[in-house]
């Protein structure tokens, strides 16, 4: 029994994520016996990944954090304050917390005509393609699953999402959820292929679908093919309906489309169900366009520095797709599908014959 | 069937178009230029001639009824005050703050104001009485500065200043035009005495000559109040300006 334990702890020793700055205290915290393994568990470099950064706990706090961000962001730029008046003070920063103790204590209305299982296990299921597409990210050299397949995993579980959100907007079995299913389910068609091409021509480019194999090359993607990082992002701001697409939410015709009968904690699963799926892509475009965690070392961080670098250029990404909010109005189901179908396919096979191109020449 | 097709601006153009949005955005993110006031902790500045709550003046009051007959929304009711004289009412659940009340006030007895937060706590209470229009209402102020707009000739900007805004408005005494009511046909005076009963000064009076009751206006003590011409059945009464 001992024995299993030692070996356990030896293996996590092995490989601990190293932060240079925290090794004295961390040092005499191995020490005292449970709270040392318990540690060594949590700095055990996949745990880690899958625990704190850039699993679990950095969604928990983009999830509180960034909705205000995006909020703030876009009063300034229409000439309005945001959410000020939780803790004015900090310019109502816990206005995500608020808002989530408030739906927490709210009464969850299932209406008659609903699928009632449907309807309350969908906003629930939606947390699979939303966390583990995690797993395969890296932060610098902090991964949770190694995979030579990583890419085409995390796309086919962020491409899982529309069906989650027509799911629930089949058993909400309502007018406006309807049409805004319909609405997600053409808009879904729309720009999945330009972006599913738009990754095919990186993978093409790198010869290689290892996320960390990626982020560790010298030239960021987006220097060797603007074109494919151009239609990755308009497909990014497609896939987590922002302002331009926000086609299937409509608030002024749709109230919220699929969405539109949910209540309590089941809407803020969903509420922030485009955030996590914001965050995922963000992520992936980081990876593959940005050169993830790579950046000048930083050495009193030690592995952490990969950290730092990769969440800094996701939340910049997540900022630009936050502003178009702010800039561009909303356009019809129409122009959104013929946008989809003709602008971005012939971006993405450009952008693909770019990457052959330079694969061939080079 | 016409169909209308948005126009092509071409691939130049669009380009353009869509960098000085990005660039209007990213200009304004940085350097926002909010025009939102924060009610209620300021206020904004409203001008003197915005129509508020009414202050009413008893003593200005010469209960003529006039701001009671113009009122479009029927808010105003004259009720009987202790001295036997009528004052107006403003029923705030009417009231659409039109102003012609305080427009149509011989005596000059209705005050602006430039509060426009009242609250109440049901219909009943947003009868006002008289007696509750004579002070300004009793207002909480948490403002410490109050805002002005400024329009420039393309933008609008916001200007904040320290100190309390005075909400009551204090007009430029006007000239009044002294008026009185004449008897312009007295053999078509039927005696009736309504004018007399509808007089608030008295001076109106009737005396007992024989089989007849004859009316006479007491010019000193009218003071032009118009009852009596509205209430005469016979229309023989008339509003004059009174000669000096």
């Amino acid at each position: 029994m001992m024995g299993t334990i030692e070996a356990l702890i030896n293996l996590m020793m092995a490989d601990q994520v190293a932060i240079p700055l925290l090794d004295p205290i961390l040092n005499i915290l191995y020490g005292i016996p449970l709270l040392g393994y318990l540690l060594a568990f949590i700095l055990w470099k996949p745990i880690f990944a899958g625990l704190v950064c850039p699993g679990f706990a950095t969604l928990g706090v983009i999830l509180m954090l960034f909705p205000w961000i995006e909020r703030k962001l876009v009063a300034r730029m229409q000439w309005r304050v945001g959410p000020r008046e939780i803790l004015p003070q900090f310019g109502g920063i816990i206005q995500l917390l608020a808002d989530s103790l408030r739906f927490l204590f709210q009464e969850v209305i299932v209406h008659r005509d609903a699928k009632q299982p449907y309807f309350v296990q969908f906003p629930v299921l939606s947390f699979i393609p939303a966390l583990l597409p995690l797993l395969f990210i890296p932060a610098g050299v902090i991964v949770a699953v190694k995979s030579a397949y990583g890419v085409q995993i995390i796309l086919a579980l962020v491409c899982l999402f529309p069906f989650f959100i027509l799911g629930l907007g089949w058993a909400s079995n309502s007018r406006f959820a309807y049409i805004g299913t319909v609405r997600e389910a053409f808009m879904y068609f729309a720009y999945e292929i330009p972006f599913i091409i738009a990754v095919l021509a990186m993978i093409v480019l790198y010869g290689t679908s290892d996320p960390v194999a990626i982020a560790g090359m010298s030239v960021p993607g987006i220097i060797l093919n603007p074109l494919a990082a151009l239609t990755f992002f308009i497909a990014a701001a497609m896939a987590t309906s922002r302002l331009p697409f926000e086609i299937a939410e409509a608030d002024q015709e749709l109230a919220a489309g699929p969405h539109v009968e949910y209540s309590g904690i089941l809407f803020g699963l969903i509420y922030v169900m485009c955030y996590e799926k914001m965050y995922i892509l963000s992520g992936l475009m980081t990876i593959l366009f940005l050169g993830g965690g790579s950046g000048p070392e930083i050495a009193i961080l030690g592995d952490l520095s990969g950290v730092v670098y990769f969440m800094i250029k996701t939340v910049i990404v997540m900022t630009l797709l936050a502003a178009l909010r702010g800039v561009y109005p909303r356009y019809r189901l129409d122009q959104g599908l013929k946008i989809g179908w003709s602008s971005m396919l012939i971006m993405g096979t450009l952008a693909l014959v770019i990457s052959l191109a330079e694969v061939l020449i080079l | 069937m016409k169909k209308i097709v948005a126009p092509d601006y071409g691939l130049g153009e669009t380009v353009k178009s869509h960098a000085a949005a990005i660039k209007v955005a990213i200009k304004e993110a940085i350097l926002p230029q909010t025009v939102t006031s924060h009610y209620p902790r300021e206020r904004r500045r409203m001008p003197d001639c915005f129509r508020g709550y009414l202050r009413f003046d008893p003593e200005m009051c010469i209960s003529c009824f006039q701001c009671s007959f113009i009122c479009p929304a029927n808010a105003i009711g004259m009720r009987e005050a202790p001295d036997n004289r009528y004052y107006p009412t403003i029923d705030y659940g009417k009231c659409i703050f039109c102003y012609f009340c305080l427009d149509s006030c011989p005596g000059g007895a209705l005050k602006p104001t430039k509060v426009h937060d009242v609250a109440y706590n049901d219909v009943d209470e947003m009868l006002t009485p008289t007696c509750d229009m004579i002070d300004m209402p009793d207002l909480i102020r948490e403002d410490e500065r109050y805002v002005e707009y400024k329009i420039d000739e393309h933008d609008l900007s916001l200007e904040r200043v320290k100190g309390l805004d005075d909400l009551a408005v204090e007009l430029p005494e006007l000239e009044k035009i002294s008026m009185v009511s004449v008897c312009v046909a007295p053999e078509n005076c039927l005696s009736c005495r309504v004018c007399e009963e509808v007089c608030e000064s008295g001076a109106i009076t009737s005396t007992l000559d024989g089989d007849e009751i004859r009316m006479a206006i007491d010019t000193t003590t009218c003071n032009g109040c118009g009852l009596c011409v509205k209430e005469c059945s016979m229309q023989v009464l008339r509003l004059v300006r009174r000669e000096i």
